[in-house]
C-alpha cells in the first residue's frame, strides 16, 4: 500500500478491531483509511490524524490549473449571458424582439445555454477542486448515544411531573376541563370562517339555462343553427344556448353546464333500446347530449360517425350515441345527459327543456330528484 | 502542525458572532459532520437543490403573474392570439413569456425544477426504502419525508393549474370532478373550493395563495426539520471496513463536503438550466386559453399525476352504486382519493409493519444491502411495478396511438397487469435477492473466482478461488442473521404472552414469512485462500445444503 | 481493445457501459421511432388549373384500380363501401392523402405519398362525381398540394408554379380569424386530432391521424366529407369562412417555430416531458453525484 495507487476505501484492515488507528480528535474523530505503514505521513490538517492521501504537489498544481480554466469558462459564458440578454429586446424597445418565437427560441437558447454552461463550469471547477486539490481521506464519527440514561429520563421525568403538580393541572380538573371546552369552539371557528368561500350547493348542480324554445348556436362562431342546417348524416358540431348579452356572451359557468355535441345520424340507427321518450327528445335524427362526462367532467367529444361511439378522450369512457348515450366502456357510470331538441316556427332548432339528468361529474345527489 | 492565524477581519466577524451566540464549539462539532461517500447519498440534495431553484424562480414569476380569472381580450406581442379572450392569468403568463427578457427561461427552469424535484424525491425514497434507512431511529424523518413527497405533489398539480391554459384548466377540472364524487359533503367541499360552480373566478386566485404561500412554507419547514433531524442522527452508511453502528465514517462537511456540495448544486442547477434552454416544456402559448368546453386528445397532467390519471382510466365502474338513490361513484373515489391514500399511507406505515413483524427494536446505522432483506425488497420491486404500471395506464391512449393496440385492449391490459404484475415483480426479485445471498456465502466461504484453471496431480481441473479482499469480507458479512424467532417459547416450553390470541398468531406468521427463505451465514468462515481443493461442484453441494 | 481491456475492472466500468447501452437504446429508438418529416417531400404535380379535366382518363383508373373492391357500378363490394353519392371531394381527400388505392382494406390507411397526380385525381374525381351522384365537390379555393419540382421541364416554369402557388396559399392563411378558428378548432377537432394536430387515439385500435402534412384543402375536404370515423362537419353548420378560420388557426399553430427550444418533443406534451426529465435530467445529475463521490486513486 503506497501514497501513489491505493484506493482509500479498499485500504486493508483500517479500523480493524485489533488495531488502533490515529490520534483522537477533541471531537472523537479518527481517520479510518488510516494504515501504519512507513510510507504515512503525519497529516497537518484540521483533522488531527495521519493521513493517507496527500496530493502530491504537481498534482495539486494540475488541478489548480484545470479548476482555474473551468471557472474561466464560467466566466465566459456568464458575460456571455448578459450579451444574450441585451441582444433580444422585448418588443417596446425595437428588433429582434421576443415576441417573435423565433426570436425568443433563439433569446431563450443563448441565454439559458449560457446560464447553464456557466452553471456547469463552475460544478466541475470545484468538483476537480475537491478531487485534485484537497488533500483525500475519511474520518470516522460516532453516533450520537440515543436514548438518553435511564437516570437522565427519570430526572427529567421527576422534574417534569414537580412542574405540573406545582402548576396545578393535575391536581385542579375543573379548571383543566373548562380549559379544554374553552379550546373547542375556538378550534372551529377557522371552519366556520370558511363558510363564506361559497355558496350552498341546493340544487344548482342538477339544472341548466336550457330551457324550451332557446335556440342554439355554433360554438365559436355564435350562428343560429337550422335543423336543415344538419343535413349530412355523420354530422357533428358544438352547440351552446344563443346568448341575449351579445357583449359579454354566455359566461364560462354557464358554458361549462350547457355545452351539447350535436349528433345527426341516420333515425333508423337509433337502437331498439331507447325509450320512446328519448326518441321523442330527437328531432329528424339530430340527437343532442351534454359534452361533459359524467366520470369527471372532461368534455367528451370523440365522436365516431361509423361507431357511433363518444369517447372521452381524458379517461376513455366510452358512450353509444345511438342508444342514448349509454356507458358501453370506461370508467363512467351515467349516460350522458340528452338534451330534447325540436324545431320552432322558423326551422330553428332549440331545446324543449332541460337536460333530462344532472350535468357533469357524478355527486352525491346527482340521480336524485329535486 | 503549523496553522496559520486567522485573517483579521475573519477573526474580528468571528469574535463579533460568538460575543452573541457562544458558537465555536458548535460551530466546529457541526463543521465536522461526516458524510459518506457515495453517489446515492446524494440523492435527497438533488431534491433540496431544485427546491431552492424552484423558490427562487418563483418569486421572479410572481414579479408578473397575475392570478386572476378576470375575462380580457389579448392584446399583447404575441401576434397569433392577438383578438383571443382569456382570462388575465393566462394572459400575464403570455406577458412573462414574450415581453420580459428571460421570463420564458425561467419559466421553463422553474418547470422542468419542479419535475425533478419531485423525481428526485422519489429516488431518493427508494434509496431509503431499499436499504433500510428508515428503520429505528430513522422512522419519524421518513415520515417527514412522506409529507414533502404528498405536499410536493400537490404543490405542482396547482402551479400547474395557474396558468389557465387549455391542459390546466382541464386538471383542475378533473379535480373538481373527484371532490363531486365524495360523498355527502362532496358537494360542499366542492361549492366552498370553487366560490361557486365550475369554473368560477375564485378558484386560480385561490390555488396561487396555496401554491405560493401556504404549501411552500409547510414545505420549507418540513425541509428544515427533515435537515436538522438528519444532521443531529447523522447518515447511515453501507456496510464496510470500520463503519458500524457506532461509527460513521466518510468525507468531513469541512471543508472537502462542503465544496463537492457546492459543485453538485451547480451540477443541478445547470442540468435544470440546460433542459429549459433547449428542451420546451409546457408551451402554454400554443395550447391556447381554457375553456370548459374544450379538450384535446393525449390530454396528461405532469408525471408525477400520472398515476392518479392511469388509476382514473383503468378503474372499472363496477363497484359505482346508489344508496337510497344517492350515488356514490367507487370509480372514481377508489382511484382518485383511494390511490392516493394506499401510497401515501402505505409508504407511513410501513416501517412500523416491518418492525412490527420482525419485533426489531434496535437502532440501525448500517444500511441494509437490499439483498438481505428480500421480502423487504420484493414488496418494494411489487410497489414499483404497480406504481410504474398505473403510471403508464396514465398515457394509454399515447400507447394505442403510438403503436396501434386497440384502445380498450390497452385499458384491459392494465386491469390485469396491475394485479400480477407486482405478484411477478415480487417473487422474481426476491428469488434474485435470495441467490444474491447465496452467491455471497459462496464468496464468503471459497473466496472469489479467480479465473485461473489448475491441474491436480490426479488430472482434475480446478479453478482457483482466491481469498476476497477484507472490505468484501467486511461487508460479506454484515448480512444480519437470517431468521428471526419470535414465537419461540421460553425454556418451560410455554409461549410468551405476546404471541397468544389473533394478533400474536398473524405476527408469528408474517415474521415466519418474511424471513423463512434467508440463507443462513452462519458458521460460515471466511475463505483464508489456501485450501484449493474447493471445485465447483463441492461449493454448489455445499450452498444447496445451506439452504 | 488493450485500452478497454485494462480498464473493464474500473470501479466506473460498469456506469460507462450503463450510459453507453441507454445511449444506443436512445438513438436506436429515434431510428425506428415514426418520423414527423417522413412524408415531408411528399407532393403530386400541380396540374395546370386551366386544363379540362379527362373524365375517360378517368374512368380507365377507376376500372384499374378501384373497381375492384368498389365495383364497376360503384356500388360498393364485400371489401370497399359504396361510393354513391360521395361526391368529388372524398376522391380528392382519399387519393390525394394516398390513402386510396388501398392495399388492405380491413386496416386504417396511413397517409401516404400519392399514387396519381394531381391531374389524374382531378380526373378520377369527375368521373366519380358524374357516374355515382354527386356529393361535396372539390373546394378549389383551398390551395391543395403543392407544385413538384420533377413535374416540371424547366427550373423557371417551376420556379413560377412554385411563387404562385405560395402566394395562393399565403393568402388563403392570411384571411380568417383567429378567435373563431381556435374556438372552432378547440371545440370541434383537437379532442380527436390534438392541440398541436398530431392525431389521438381512438377505440378499436383506430386512430384520429395527424395532420401535418395535410395541405388546406384536403383539410376542408376531410370536414364537409367525414372520412372514416370522422364526424361530418358541412358548410352550413360551419361555413366556407369559418373554415378558413379553422384552417389558418391549424397551419399557423403548425408553422410557429417552438420558442422553448428546439427540443419541441414533437409538441406530444406532458408525457414526453417527464420522459426526457427522468432519462435525461435525472441521469445527468446522477452522473454529476457519480463524479463527485467516485472512489479516487491518488493518480489518475
Amino acid at each position: 500500500m503506497t501514497d501513489n495507487n491505493t484506493n482509500h476505501d479498499s485500504g486493508a484492515g483500517a479500523e480493524g478491531p485489533d488495531r488502533v488507528i490515529g490520534t483522537p480528535s477533541p471531537a472523537g474523530e479518527s481517520l479510518a483509511g488510516a494504515t501504519a505503514t512507513a510510507h504515512e505521513r503525519r497529516h497537518e490538517g484540521p483533522y488531527p490524524a495521519v493521513e493517507t492521501h496527500p496530493r502530491p504537489e504537481e498534482m495539486q498544481r494540475k488541478g489548480e490549473k484545470l479548476a482555474a480554466l473551468w471557472f474561466l469558462v464560467a466566466f465566459l459564458a456568464g458575460i456571455g449571458f448578459f450579451v444574450s440578454y441585451f441582444s433580444f429586446p422585448p418588443n417596446a424597445e425595437g428588433e429582434p424582439a421576443i415576441a417573435d418565437p423565433q426570436t425568443a427560441q433563439y433569446a431563450n437558447m443563448l441565454m439559458g445555454g449560457t446560464i447553464a454552461l456557466a452553471l456547469f463550469a463552475i460544478g466541475a471547477g470545484m468538483t476537480v477542486w475537491a478531487r485534485r486539490v484537497m488533500p483525500h481521506y475519511e474520518v470516522s464519527s460516532p453516533y450520537d448515544e440515543l436514548p438518553s440514561s435511564p437516570e437522565e429520563k427519570g430526572s427529567f421525568s421527576d422534574f417534569f411531573m414537580q412542574g405540573a403538580h406545582e402548576s396545578g393541572f393535575t391536581k385542579r380538573p375543573l379548571m383543566r376541563r373548562t380549559l379544554l371546552l374553552a379550546m373547542v369552539p375556538l378550534g372551529l371557528a377557522p371552519i366556520v370562517l370558511l363558510r363564506d368561500t361559497g355558496p350552498l350547493p341546493g340544487d344548482k348542480l342538477k339544472h341548466t339555462m336550457w330551457e324550451d324554445g332557446m335556440r342554439m348556436v355554433v360554438e365559436g362562431t355564435d350562428r343560429l343553427i337550422r335543423a336543415s342546417d344538419l343535413d349530412e348524416v355523420g354530422g357533428m358540431v358544438t352547440a351552446l344556448p344563443e346568448s341575449h348579452d351579445p357583449e359579454h356572451g354566455l359566461s364560462l359557468n354557464d358554458q361549462a353546464k350547457t355545452v351539447v355535441l350535436l349528433i345527426k345520424m341516420d333515425p333508423a340507427d337509433f337502437s331498439d333500446e331507447m325509450t320512446q321518450q328519448q326518441l321523442d327528445w330527437t328531432h329528424d335524427g339530430i340527437v343532442a347530449y351534454s359534452k361533459i362526462c359524467t366520470h369527471v367532467g372532461c368534455p367528451a367529444a370523440l365522436y365516431e360517425q361509423t361507431s357511433h361511439r363518444i369517447l372521452c378522450p381524458c379517461h376513455q369512457s366510452t358512450f353509444d350515441a345511438a342508444n342514448g348515450a349509454k356507458v358501453v366502456f370506461g370508467p363512467a357510470h351515467r349516460a350522458l345527459p340528452q338534451l330534447p331538441v325540436r324545431v320552432d316556427d322558423e326551422g330553428y332548432l332549440v331545446a324543449a327543456g332541460d337536460f333530462s339528468s344532472a350535468v357533469g361529474p357524478t355527486f352525491w345527489d346527482a340521480e336524485k330528484g329535486d | 502542525m503549523s496553522t496559520t492565524p486567522a485573517p483579521k477581519a475573519l477573526r474580528g466577524l468571528g469574535n463579533y458572532i460568538d460575543d452573541r451566540f457562544h458558537l465555536a464549539k458548535t460551530g466546529e462539532k457541526n463543521l465536522r459532520k461526516v458524510f459518506p461517500n457515495h453517489w446515492s447519498f446524494m440523492l435527497g440534495e438533488i431534491a433540496l437543490y431544485s427546491f431552492i431553484i424552484l423558490l427562487v424562480t418563483g418569486v421572479f414569476l410572481t414579479l408578473w403573474f397575475n392570478p386572476s380569472m378576470g375575462h380580457v381580450v389579448y392584446d399583447g406581442s404575441y401576434e397569433r392570439l392577438r383578438g383571443v379572450g382569456m382570462s388575465e392569468a393566462y394572459a400575464s403568463t403570455l406577458h412573462i413569456t414574450f415581453d420580459v427578457r428571460g421570463g420564458l427561461f425561467i419559466r421553463q427552469v422553474h418547470h422542468w425544477a419542479a419535475l425533478i424535484f419531485v423525481a428526485s424525491l422519489v429516488i431518493h425514497m427508494l434509496r431509503v426504502f431499499f436499504t433500510g434507512a428508515f428503520r429505528k431511529p430513522r422512522e419519524i424523518n421518513w415520515l417527514i419525508g412522506v409529507a414533502i413527497f404528498t405536499l410536493a405533489i400537490v404543490e405542482g398539480l396547482f402551479g400547474y393549474s395557474l396558468p389557465d391554459d387549455l391542459p390546466s384548466g382541464m386538471g383542475v377540472r378533473i379535480f373538481q370532478g373527484v371532490l363531486l364524487a365524495i360523498p355527502v359533503i362532496g358537494t360542499y367541499l366542492m361549492m366552498f373550493m370553487f366560490g361557486g360552480e365550475f369554473p368560477g373566478e375564485a378558484i386560480i386566485p385561490r390555488l396561487y395563495t396555496l401554491h405560493i404561500l401556504v404549501i411552500p412554507g409547510i414545505l420549507l419547514a418540513l425541509i428544515v426539520a427533515h435537515f436538522m433531524i438528519l444532521w443531529h442522527q447523522k447518515h447511515t452508511q453501507y456496510p464496510g471496513t470500520g463503519r458500524t453502528e457506532k461509527k460513521v465514517v466518510g468525507t468531513p462537511m469541512y471543508p472537502a463536503f462542503a465544496v463537492k456540495a457546492g459543485g453538485f448544486f451547480f451540477f443541478t442547477f445547470a442540468v435544470i438550466a440546460g433542459l429549459a434552454a433547449f428542451v420546451q416544456i409546457n408551451p402554454i402559448h400554443l395550447f391556447g386559453p381554457f375553456t370548459p368546453t374544450s379538450i384535446t386528445s393525449g390530454l396528461q397532467p405532469d408525471w408525477y399525476m400520472g398515476f392518479l390519471e392511469g388509476a382514473l382510466r383503468i378503474f372499472p365502474n363496477w363497484f359505482d352504486f346508489t344508496i337510497a338513490g344517492y350515488a356514490v361513484p367507487m370509480g372514481v373515489l377508489l382511484p382518485g382519493l383511494g390511490g392516493m391514500g394506499l401510497l401515501f399511507g402505505g409508504l407511513a406505515a410501513w416501517p412500523f409493519i416491518e418492525a412490527w413483524i420482525t419485533g426489531d427494536k434496535r437502532h440501525h446505522n448500517v444500511a441494509d444491502r437490499p439483498r438481505n432483506a428480500p421480502t423487504r425488497t420484493g414488496i418494494g420491486a411489487a410497489g414499483v411495478t404497480a406504481y410504474g404500471l398505473i403510471w403508464l395506464a396514465g398515457s394509454n391512449d399515447i400507447l394505442s396511438e403510438t403503436f396501434s393496440i386497440s384502445l380498450y385492449a390497452t385499458t384491459w391490459f392494465f386491469r390485469i397487469a396491475i394485479i400480477l404484475g407486482p405478484i411477478i415483480a415480487f417473487i422474481v426479485t426476491k428469488r434474485i435477492c435470495l441467490g444474491l445471498q447465496r452467491r455471497d456465502r459462496e464468496i464468503l466461504e471459497h473466496g472469489y473466482e479467480s479465473g485461473t484453471i489448475q491441474q491436480l496431480p490426479s488430472g482434475e481441473f480446478i479453478e482457483v478461488h482466491k481469498e476476497s479482499s477484507p472490505d468484501t469480507v467486511h461487508v460479506l458479512q454484515s448480512k444480519p442473521p437470517a431468521r428471526i424467532d419470535i414465537d419461540s417459547t421460553d425454556e418451560n416450553g410455554v409461549e410468551p404472552p405476546s404471541g397468544r390470541g389473533a394478533k400474536g398468531r398473524l405476527r408469528a406468521r408474517l415474521a415466519h414469512w418474511y424471513t423463512k427463505d434467508n440463507v443462513s451465514f452462519e458458521g460460515v468462515r471466511p475463505h483464508s485462500g489456501h485450501h484449493l481443493h474447493h471445485g465447483a461442484t463441492a461449493s454448489e453441494e455445499e450452498s444447496v445444503k445451506a439452504h | 481493445m488493450k485500452w478497454i481491456t485494462a480498464r473493464r475492472r474500473h470501479p466506473l466500468a460498469g456506469y460507462v457501459v450503463v450510459i453507453i447501452a441507454l445511449a444506443f437504446f436512445g438513438v436506436g429508438y429515434a431510428f425506428v421511432a415514426p418520423n414527423a418529416d417522413r412524408a415531408q417531400a411528399q407532393t403530386v404535380a400541380a396540374g395546370s388549373e386551366e386544363a379540362p379535366v379527362d373524365i375517360s382518363n378517368g374512368k380507365q383508373i377507376f376500372v384499374q384500380s378501384c373497381a375492384s373492391c368498389h365495383g364497376l357500378d360503384g356500388k360498393g363490394t364485400e371489401n370497399g363501401p359504396d361510393l354513391t353519392g360521395v361526391g368529388a371531394a372524398a376522391v380528392d381527400f382519399q387519393v390525394s392523402t394516398g390513402r386510396m388505392p388501398s392495399m388492405n382494406p380491413d386496416v386504417q390507411m396511413p397517409r401516404r405519398d400519392p399514387v396519381y397526380t394531381e391531374q389524374e385525381i382531378l380526373d378520377l374525381a369527375a368521373y366519380v362525381d358524374q357516374e355515382f351522384g354527386g356529393g361535396p365537390a372539390i373546394p378549389e379555393q383551398a390551395p391543395g398540394l403543392a407544385p413538384q419540382r420533377s413535374d416540371f421541364e424547366d427550373e423557371s416554369e417551376y420556379k413560377a408554379a412554385k411563387e404562385q402557388y405560395e402566394a395562393a396559399y399565403e393568402q388563403y392563411i392570411a384571411g380568417g380569424d383567429t378567435e373563431a378558428g381556435m374556438k372552432l378548432y378547440m371545440t370541434n377537432c383537437a379532442h380527436c386530432h390534438s392541440w398541436s394536430g398530431a392525431g389521438g387515439a381512438l377505440t378499436d385500435g383506430r386512430w384520429a391521424p395527424e395532420i401535418h402534412e395535410a395541405t388546406p384543402r384536403e383539410i376542408y375536404e376531410a370536414m364537409i366529407t367525414g372520412p372514416g370515423a370522422m364526424p361530418v362537419f358541412n358548410d352550413t353548420t360551419i361555413t366556407e369562412e369559418e373554415k378558413q378560420s379553422l384552417i389558418k388557426f391549424v397551419k399557423d399553430l403548425q408553422a410557429e417555430p417552438d420558442a422553448g427550444g428546439v427540443f419541441s418533443l414533437d409538441r406530444i406534451g406532458q408525457v414526453a416531458e417527464g420522459f426526457i426529465g427522468w432519462t435525461v435530467g435525472m441521469s445527468l445529475i446522477v452522473a454529476c453525484a457519480i463524479w463527485i463521490t467516485a472512489k479516487q486513486r491518488a493518480h489518475d
